[in-house]
């Protein structure tokens, strides 16, 4: 008010413009594809303000913020969340192989609900157990699951005829059904086939499905954080008492006709060794949790994204209507379009410098596969959905990812040694519930009034970091 | 590991990598520096579950970046101090330390806790040399300081006394410092707003804020070639100014440049003089009792300054960085975690100061004299505004080494603040107007922007 010089008339200007801001830094909803504008630095590259990774408008709409990243900063220094991202596709698979220099010892967010897991050993001590868990849902022993896993879908979506519903997620109306695809069948029939191949009661998915749910929702160390330790304790006592019970009796695995067709996984765990000692009940309760929180919530986010995007492209989805096989190429192309987890924690083990930007060691590098994924270097187009496309690899999931032939295998489940366990499993939870669904339903269509919208109020709304919570589809019974 | 020591090496050094190597099929060097300490890689399984007692539910981790938090933090500080010693931010990715004691054995803990320099958060490392710890350099300061604090501030307050109001934070505490540092560079009068526009935003530039650093990052640039010809005409013809000391440095890696004038103006700032100033003079004005007893015994106002800094730090929190895994606060703190000390809830705590949120002059169980170290003088703690200092290369007390930047600092705050008693008679709070502090972003210094003020 009575500044009489320059810099104090510039100092007014700023205390001004920061009062007169709104209490909370809201940024703009933009149209999908557009990133709203950060301000530039001197030599006109786009500027990424850290505040946005915790905005709704990111949630919704990052990849255009990814890009800038790529394509700018490829390790991305967040000096407000204290961490660097890594962005482009070719850094993200050597840092995930390179398991020595980029370890994954216990500070991501997981460790604190879900507790010491394979996620965060490193070396040997990783590799000696990822052998012993990770062979009960590969190979062979995943082939005498797939009848279980074929059983459980169809008796899914088999009881939508039977079942009483009240009404939410079921119900018909001038010979048209209308179903929420989630609670109807995504949200639970992971979780019941985590429940069957791990040789749980079938009377407790019910709880399963309140505890990866409530342990989920306490990942971030927020208020529901309380929430999610106890939800975890109280699986860890459920699950201490199963192992106990399992030491003595083993229970199998029976398929249609009610054959024993092996020992379910606590079973085997029960009986495993290491170092000539039987495993502890808390080291499998640990990753027990880590497979119920893994096993639910990345399937069912990748069996309602392939809906949602399928049924928003009829044109892929009569050829796939006309040729079964082709669900594969829907199922990778989805986790490549949009992947339910949207990478992994690693800190670096010695200084680098990497792209010009020096990392202390024990720094927070965040691998994004969903920017990975996006990576124009390697996928042309990345934001269409296209599953015919011819540079992604679309074959038997890899440990050693693939190159080659002008393809790439995404990188939804990582690759190296961290590649996830359950990887495979999810791939045919995906594809043979699916399948079945796409036999039972006849001309499916998206209940667009049902759905939420883009910011236009008119289109369906983007999935973003966030897969489809709800899918409302309609279809012919007659 | 302990089976295979390298023998080529000195006793204790074990390198656990070294050499540089290359990976990435797009071409992308990663140099890996030999590393003689545990580098943060190990295979084994470190126990750290959280137990359902353990969670901080009380506390939304999004909140310590929110803009409520920037206007009033100390109710957040004090749900960190009363529940959670050692809070894991697992959205900041860092610790919260809250409690005084904790706080300064974290402060004086140089062997576990590294800072990091402003240019390292500007990812500038090679930009210069900080040469505040030379001797000359010091000197020069300390006597520029000692010489010009009264001139300078007397000359403010002479642009302002005939006015009869005036707005003390934006018009004297923030130019003050300026003024004062133009002084002891001996840069021209004329220079005052370009050298004050390009050195704030150096020091605003330094944190998360893109457009603030990288519009820092080109003040430092344009302020280096401001210095280049002033520091070569006066390493000719040495004055008794802070750029003729640098300039007659000798240093062992080459002679200093004008950007290492620039990395040691960064790093010594000028955050607590100005944001205590301003923050000084709100309490006295919003004080009156307390106003009155100082105006009548100027002696209280090194009191007065020293019981500011312990109610309304400017500088909140500092950072400080894990040099290897430490186990402290009943957690296992990974190498390189980043530990948030904050001052201004442990300047609050009530284990340590009796009713700690008033503002009492005279209180009588704080420290009157900088903190020096986690024992405090007289048995009593001090306030946290500096953080705790490290030890210096140097002898305590030496002959010809000035006092410490702290008890600098307060000696010319109580010198401007005598200006102020004296210039400005009948001095109190513009009427109608209610003051507060605040930050102006997350981070930055808490201090009290606009303080009209009428005088006779």
């Amino acid at each position: 008010m009575l500044a009489t010089c320059p810099f104090s008339k510039k100092l007014e200007q700023l205390v001004d413009s920061v009062e007169a801001a709104p209490p909370s830094m809201a940024f703009p909803l933009m149209p999908v594809g557009q990133a709203c504008d950060m301000g530039h630095g001197a030599d006109g590259v786009p500027l990424i303000d850290p505040r946005i990774f915790d905005s709704w408008e990111f949630m919704r709409n990052p990849y255009p913020y990814y890009r800038i990243m790529r394509d700018h900063y490829p390790v991305f220094r967040d000096k407000l969340h204290n961490c660097y991202y890594v962005t482009r596709y070719q850094d993200v698979t050597d840092c995930y192989f390179d398991d020595e220099g980029f370890n994954t010892i216990p500070k991501g967010s997981s460790s604190g609900v879900l507790g010491n897991t394979q996620l965060e050993l490193s070396g040997i001590e990783h590799k000696r157990r990822r052998n012993l868990y990770g062979q009960h849902l590969v190979g062979q022993s995943l082939d005498l699951r797939i009848p279980v896993i074929e059983r459980l879908a169809d008796e899914w979506i088999t009881g939508w005829d039977q079942q009483a519903w009240e009404g939410t997620a079921v119900r018909d109306k001038n010979g048209v059904r209308t179903v929420e695809i989630g609670k109807a069948f995504a949200n639970e029939f992971p979780i019941s086939v985590v429940c069957g191949v791990l040789g749980f009661p079938d009377e407790a998915r019910g709880q399963f499905y309140y505890w990866y749910n409530s342990m989920m929702a306490g990942l971030g160390g927020s208020e529901t954080q309380k929430q999610g330790l106890e939800a975890r304790q109280d699986l860890e006592d459920y699950v201490g008492e199963l192992v106990e019970a399992r030491r003595i009796k083993p229970t199998y695995l029976l398929d249609k006709d009610g054959n024993q067709v092996g020992k379910d996984i606590i079973s085997k765990l029960c009986e495993t060794k290491i170092d000539g000692d039987y495993l502890s009940t808390e080291e499998i309760t640990s990753n027990i949790a880590l497979v119920v929180g893994g096993g639910g919530e990345t399937t069912r986010g990748a069996i309602l994204n392939m809906w949602y995007l399928l049924l928003q492209h009829p044109d892929q989805f009569a050829r796939v209507l006309g040729d079964e096989t082709l669900w594969d190429a829907v199922f990778h192309e989805t986790l490549r379009h949009s992947t339910p987890i949207g990478g992994q924690p690693r800190h670096n083990s010695f200084d680098l410098t990497m792209h010009g930007v020096h990392v202390p060691a024990g720094s927070l590098m965040n691998m994004v596969d969903f920017s990975a994924n996006r990576d124009e270097r390697i996928f042309k187009d990345p934001g269409i959905f296209d599953i015919f496309r011819d540079d992604l690899y679309t074959g038997k999931l890899l440990r050693s990812g693939f190159a080659g032939e002008g393809r790439h295998s995404h990188m939804a489940f990582g690759v190296g040694p961290h590649l996830c366990p359950g990887a495979w499993i999810a791939h045919q939870e995906a594809t043979i519930g699916s399948r079945i669904l796409a036999r039972r339903m006849k001309n499916p269509r998206i209940r667009v009034s049902d759905m939420p919208k883009d910011i236009d109020g008119v289109s369906l709304a983007p999935m973003g970091l966030i897969s489809v919570r709800e899918l409302w589809l309609d279809y012919d019974l007659a | 590991m302990d089976g295979e020591a390298d023998t080529t090496l000195a006793a204790g050094e074990r390198p656990i990598w070294s050499g540089d190597m290359t990976i990435g099929r797009n071409g992308v060097a990663v140099a890996r520096r030999a590393v003689t300490k545990g580098a943060g890689y190990r295979s084994y399984e470190i126990h750290q579950r959280m137990r359902v007692q353990q969670s901080t539910e009380k506390l939304n981790p999004l909140r310590l970046v929110s803009a409520d938090f920037a206007v009033s933090p100390y109710p957040v500080f004090e749900i960190l101090r009363e529940n959670y010693p050692c809070y894991r931010d697992w959205i900041g990715n860092s610790y919260w330390i809250s409690r005084y004691d904790d706080v300064t054995s974290v402060f004086v803990d140089d062997a576990n806790y590294e800072s990091r320099s402003k240019l390292w958060f500007y990812g500038l490392e090679d930009f210069g040399r900080d040469l505040r710890e030379h001797l000359p350099v010091l000197v020069s300061q300390a006597k520029s300081l000692d010489a010009n604090a009264s001139p300078v501030a007397n000359a403010i307050l002479d642009s302002i006394a005939s006015l009869g109001e005036a707005d003390l934070a934006i018009e004297f505490a923030a130019r003050y410092p300026i003024e004062l540092l133009m002084r002891t560079l001996n840069l021209p009068a004329a220079d005052f707003d370009a050298f004050a526009e390009r050195y704030w935003s150096m020091q605003r530039g330094f944190d998360w804020d893109p457009v603030a650093e990288s519009q820092g990052e080109q003040a430092m640039r344009e302020l280096a070639d401001y210095f280049r010809p002033l520091l070569e005409s006066r390493r000719a013809n040495p004055g008794t100014d802070m750029i003729s000391a640098i300039a007659g440095l000798d240093l062992a890696d080459g002679p200093a440049t004008a950007e290492d004038v620039v990395v040691t103006l960064l790093e010594a700032d000028h955050e607590t003089l100005h944001g205590g100033l301003a923050n000084l003079w709100f309490l006295l004005l919003a004080h009156p009792d307390q106003l009155h007893q100082v105006a009548h015994d100027r002696r209280l106002l090194k009191f007065a300054w020293f019981e500011t800094l312990r109610h309304s730090t400017p500088v909140l929190t500092a950072r400080r960085f894990a040099r290897h895994e430490v186990e402290r606060f009943g957690l296992l703190l990974p190498e390189g975690a980043m530990v948030v000390c904050a001052a201004g809830a442990a300047n609050h705590d009530p284990r340590i100061y009796s009713e700690p949120d008033r503002f009492i002059v005279e209180r009588k169980d704080l420290c009157p004299r900088e903190p020096r170290g986690q024992y405090r003088a007289d048995g009593l703690p001090a306030g946290l505004a500096f953080g705790l200092g490290k030890p210096t290369r140097y002898p305590a007390v030496p002959l010809d080494r000035p006092r410490s930047i702290y008890a600098l600092t307060r000696d010319t705050a109580v010198a401007a603040s005598n200006a102020i008693l004296d210039r400005l008679p009948g001095l109190r709070l513009a009427p109608g107007t209610t003051p507060s502090l605040r930050s102006l972003r997350i981070g930055e210094m808490h201090t009290c922007w606009r303080l009209p003020v009428k005088f006779d």
